[in-house]
């Protein structure tokens, strides 16, 4: 049962991650007033995708096409951590938050590396910005995510959504509320989302994600299109089970999942009109504020690291 | 300056007629260096593997294994022994070698006369043995020989490689750190000597539980100081990416892969073993100095381009991360966490035996490079990986294993200093319950830039096209050169797949070593689901390979010009460029950038650029030591006047003086 419902969990962030681009794009469109597509629109586009031709550069080796392979196993398997709908994941209780953030690691080490690889100028930009920004993101996740852990004398993403589940909404601490700001921040660098990066744009003075892939076509492209869907599934997800768990299942009864299903739509809609909102409201930060940007993140998850030896006293 | 002379006039004079020492025909003297190094590491091999198996059986870290006592040559106790922390960093030592000579085979062959092949061959198997002597004796006496020779013979070696001024100027450098270090170390050796009245270890193990307070600080200080020297701590890091890259790519992966841990070793075997438990500040001194060695080696890392001078920097950082985790064992073991210690510990020690891997495998292919290319100049490197694929591809792994990738062995030590760090939140010092978790912050960033850095390694020299002729003519390396790397990143990516095959080992060294009655439970779950997301992902991999696809090459779009040259991709500069940028203020100290006019600064009549071929830790802190050692020296110079009537007066006086304290104080 547990692991009909870990697998469950896995093909909803998997399968669903399409539908949640194609819904923050509709938003967007929304907002802006336009007509916009239709929500289904990012699945037609990876099925179309994935009938069409791969093209390789001529000077590409084994890397370029290994890449979006390693890219699309690493997230979803990043995706085994994250409890959705009860607080039990495949990779749960075993598995523990830097094993996800290093694989999360894995797949953008080999994206920039394929962007390299086609020998274009654009690559090595896209390449270059990334390592950059993940650089850069990559302590303020470490940080906020030992601030949550340390909360709940937990490692694993399960345990910290199991404990926030065991408390009342209103008990929540300062430090639940730091961890949250400073995810908040990293998780729109790392979905590559819009005060860091343009993920409509093709302007090679600001691309960075889209620099990268810019020499992929046909199933590669579909690969990696999905994957980075897949991370921005799987991080909204995260974001959900450690700050606002409430409504997954306690007891797996097939009445309790549905009913935290509804709630985990519910949550989940609610980020997007966030998400949506926010790039529409701001524009895109000149790429050398970026820093600056996270290390806003980094400060406040630092904070929340100190607050938790200083609340223990 | 003369007395400064002296060692460089040796050099000098060794350099010019070592080398047609023997005048053999060259083949067979090949041969028989063959069969020698062969036999020599049988022999190793064999010695290793019965000394493990008794250590094994036993399971005891104080009691002698083997025990060899050539006492009969010095008037010092002279003894061999292996316990377990010697055999962990023997079977280390070990490891890397036999790859290493593996590849030399074919390297050395190719690159040197047949008269310093034999130098070369002496030298090599005489460093090896050397550090073999340090992890495996039992006396100080008999350590400090064999550190001796160890740092002897890899100057030897770097001096096989050629002899130019600057060669001899930085290998000068690298002989005075050195001993500075030793020095340091000897004296810590004589710090102990009052209390135990003999060097043998156990004597000392004895008179560390007893030492007084004073005697203990000076002690740790002076082992931190001297083998932090030898490790490459910053700012004693000086002389290591000076020395490290002129040698031959060989004898560099053995001194940036073993020889580093061989400090490592000396001072876990003084931190852990002899001064069993200290004050916390101890931990934090090394805390703290393995951060900023750390931050700063990846930090310049990312700044250099030359391949080997860039891994030198990296193998500091990595020192860093090793020392954090020491740290972060000592700080738990002053608080009395040892469980918590204990995974400290290992993690520090399991990052040493991955860094000795994988940093020897890098540079072993730096070495197939040079070998193919004749530069390691990563602007000169790219389309590397269609050229010489099975070097491409173990570079590659190595490349994911310093990142600490999961699934390579580098993951398996970061992950376990990490865990350590978040432990740190459940003590009750609230120091330690600030600091330690805050450093996962510092560990992340470190493993972020060094993500930077190696993503430009290997894209940079491996992917695209060619930046120059002879990377476009590159070849692929002969088979000793390609076995000897495949072995070892074979060993990275096992470890890393299946770490329970050497972790438990590892974690139990480390128990008996800071006195923890339990394994610390983390490192069973990380050897129990490492291998379950290796298969999940291996399976997700080819699930996804299956994918039907056609396939077309097709030549890039280069925005209406006739083609893409290499000139057009981003170079090794460029891609760290924006890093570079953000941490600005680090490099600052050595460059100057001046428009003019002033007030106009995106409108300059003139740019001037100057940089500093010095590092600012020369100039500003070896500098002032180096001219306060001279003018001191000038003072003292006064007291030789050249009479002899004054030599006599202080001859009296210091017999006069010397009366006097045995008399009043004796």
């Amino acid at each position: 049962m547990k692991i009909a419902l870990g697998i469950l969990q896995m093909v909803l962030l998997v399968m669903g991650a399409p539908l949640l681009r194609g819904i923050v794009g509709r938003l967007k469109a929304l907002l802006q007033r336009r007509q916009g597509a239709s929500v289904w629109r990012p699945y037609s586009d990876l099925w179309k995708l994935l009938h069409k031709e791969d093209l390789t550069p001529p000077s590409a080796s084994f890397v370029f096409g290994l890449a979006p392979l390693l890219v699309f196993a690493a997230s979803i398997l990043v995706t085994a951590f994250i409890p959705l709908l009860a607080d039990s994941a495949l990779l749960g209780s075993a598995g523990d938050f830097i094993l996800m953030v290093y694989l999360l690691a894995f797949g953008r080490f080999f994206l920039a590396l394929g962007g390299i690889d086609g020998g274009s100028a654009f690559g090595g930009m896209g390449a270059s910005r990334e390592v950059l920004v993940s650089c850069l993101a990559e302590a303020p996740l470490l940080l906020g995510l030992v601030a949550v852990a340390i909360q709940s004398s937990s490692v694993s993403i399960v345990g910290m959504a199991g404990w926030a589940l065991g408390q009342s909404f209103f008990n929540i601490s300062a430090v639940h509320l730091l961890a949250f700001l400073a995810l908040a921040i990293v998780a729109l660098a790392e979905t590559g989302r819009m005060p860091v990066d343009n993920p409509t744009t093709h302007l090679e003075l600001t691309m960075i994600h889209e620099g990268m892939v810019l020499e992929y076509s046909g199933p590669n492209l579909a690969l990696i299109e999905w994957a980075s869907a897949i991370k921005l599934s799987a991080i909204i997800g995260l974001l959900i089970a450690i700050f606002a768990p409430w409504g997954m299942a306690v007891a797996s009864s097939p009445a309790g999942i549905g009913l935290a299903l509804v709630v985990l739509l519910a949550k989940t809609f609610a980020i997007l009109v966030a998400l949506a909102v926010i790039e529409s409201a701001i524009a895109k930060l000149r790429m050398y504020a970026v820093p600056d940007f996270l290390g806003v993140a980094a400060a406040i998850s630092t904070l929340a690291v100190i607050l938790t030896a200083l609340m223990k006293r | 300056m003369r007395v400064l002379e002296c060692p460089l006039r040796l050099i000098n004079f060794v350099g010019r007629f070592s080398p047609p020492v023997f005048v053999q025909t060259e083949i067979a003297a090949a041969k028989r260096c063959l069969t020698r190094a062969s036999l020599l590491l049988a022999t190793m091999f064999s010695v290793a593997i019965s000394t493990g198996c008794n250590a094994g059986d036993r399971g005891l870290l104080n009691s002698e294994v083997r025990r060899l006592d050539p006492s009969v040559l010095a008037p010092f106790p002279f003894t061999f022994s292996l316990d377990r922390l010697g055999l962990f960093f023997l079977v280390l030592i070990l490891a890397v070698a036999l790859p290493v000579l593996i590849f030399s085979v074919s390297y050395v062959s190719r690159h040197y006369t047949p008269a310093r092949q034999k130098w070369l061959w002496a030298l090599l198997l005489l460093f090896i043995a050397s550090m073999v002597g340090v992890v495996a004796a039992s006396s100080g006496f008999a350590f400090l020989v064999a550190w001796e020779i160890m740092s002897l013979t890899s100057a030897g070696l770097i001096l096989l490689e050629g002899s130019s001024g600057e060669r001899r100027h930085n290998l000068f450098i690298y002989l005075l750190m050195t001993h500075a270090g030793t020095a340091a170390v000897i004296a810590s050796f004589l710090v102990f000597l009052p209390h135990s009245h003999t060097l043998d270890f156990t004597a000392l193990r004895a008179a560390g539980a007893t030492l007084p307070h004073g005697a203990r600080i000076a002690l740790f200080l002076l082992a931190f100081v001297g083998f932090g020297t030898k490790a490459g701590i910053i700012p004693l890091h000086l002389w290591l990416p000076r020395a490290h890259p002129i040698a031959p790519s060989p004898v560099s992966a053995l001194m940036s892969g073993v020889m580093l841990k061989i400090a490592v070793y000396g001072f876990v075997r003084f931190a852990f073993d002899f001064l069993p438990g200290g004050p916390a500040w101890f931990g934090y001194l090394v805390l703290i100095a393995g951060a900023v060695s750390g931050l700063l080696g990846v930090l310049y890392a990312l700044a250099v381009h030359d391949l080997k001078r860039l891994l030198a920097y990296s193998s500091i950082e990595n020192i860093g991360i090793i020392y954090m985790g020491l740290g972060a064992a000592l700080i738990f073991t002053a608080h009395d966490a040892r469980t918590w210690a204990a995974l400290a510990l290992a993690g520090a020690l399991v990052h040493s035996l991955n860094h000795a891997l994988f940093k020897s495998l890098l540079f072993l292919g730096s070495g197939a490079i040079a070998d193919s290319t004749h530069t390691v100049d990563l602007e000169k490197l790219g389309g590397l990986q269609r050229r010489m694929p099975v070097t491409g591809s173990v570079f590659l792994i190595g490349c994911c294993s310093i990142m600490g990738l999961p699934l390579f062995n580098g993951f398996i030590g970061e992950w376990m200093i990490l865990r350590s760090f978040i432990g740190g939140s459940t003590l009750v010092n609230t120091n330690a319950q600030l600091v330690l978790p805050l450093m996962v912050g510092v560990l992340a960033l470190i493993g972020g830039l060094a993500a930077a850095c190696f993503v430009r390694v290997y894209g940079v020299a491996f992917l695209g096209r060619p930046r120059s002729a002879e990377a476009e003519n590159a070849h692929a390396s002969p088979r000793a050169m390609r076995v000897g790397t495949v072995m070892l990143a074979s060993a990275c990516m096992a470890m890393g797949v299946w770490p329970g095959i050497f972790l438990r080992p590892i974690v139990s060294l480390a128990q008996s070593l800071v006195r923890a009655a339990d394994a610390p439970p983390e490192t069973l779950m990380i050897s129990h689901v490492i291998p379950w997301v290796a298969a999940a992902f291996i399976l997700l991999l080819g699930g996804t390979a299956l994918l039907k696809r056609v396939k077309r090459q097709a030549r890039t779009w280069a925005c209406g010009l006739p083609g893409l040259t290499s000139r057009m991709q981003y170079t090794s500069n460029s891609i760290t460029k924006p890093v570079r940028f953000v941490f600005a203020r680090v490099y600052k100290a050595d460059r100057t950038l001046q428009m003019l006019p002033e007030d106009r600064p995106y409108f300059p009549a003139s740019i001037s650029y100057h940089s500093e071929r010095t590092t600012s830790y020369e100039r500003s802190l070896y500098r002032p030591f180096v001219d306060g050692v001279m003018a001191a020296a000038n003072q003292l110079r006064r007291l030789q006047t050249g009479n002899i009537q004054v030599y006599l007066l202080y001859i009296v006086l210091t017999l006069v003086l010397l009366l006097l304290y045995l008399r009043f104080a004796g």
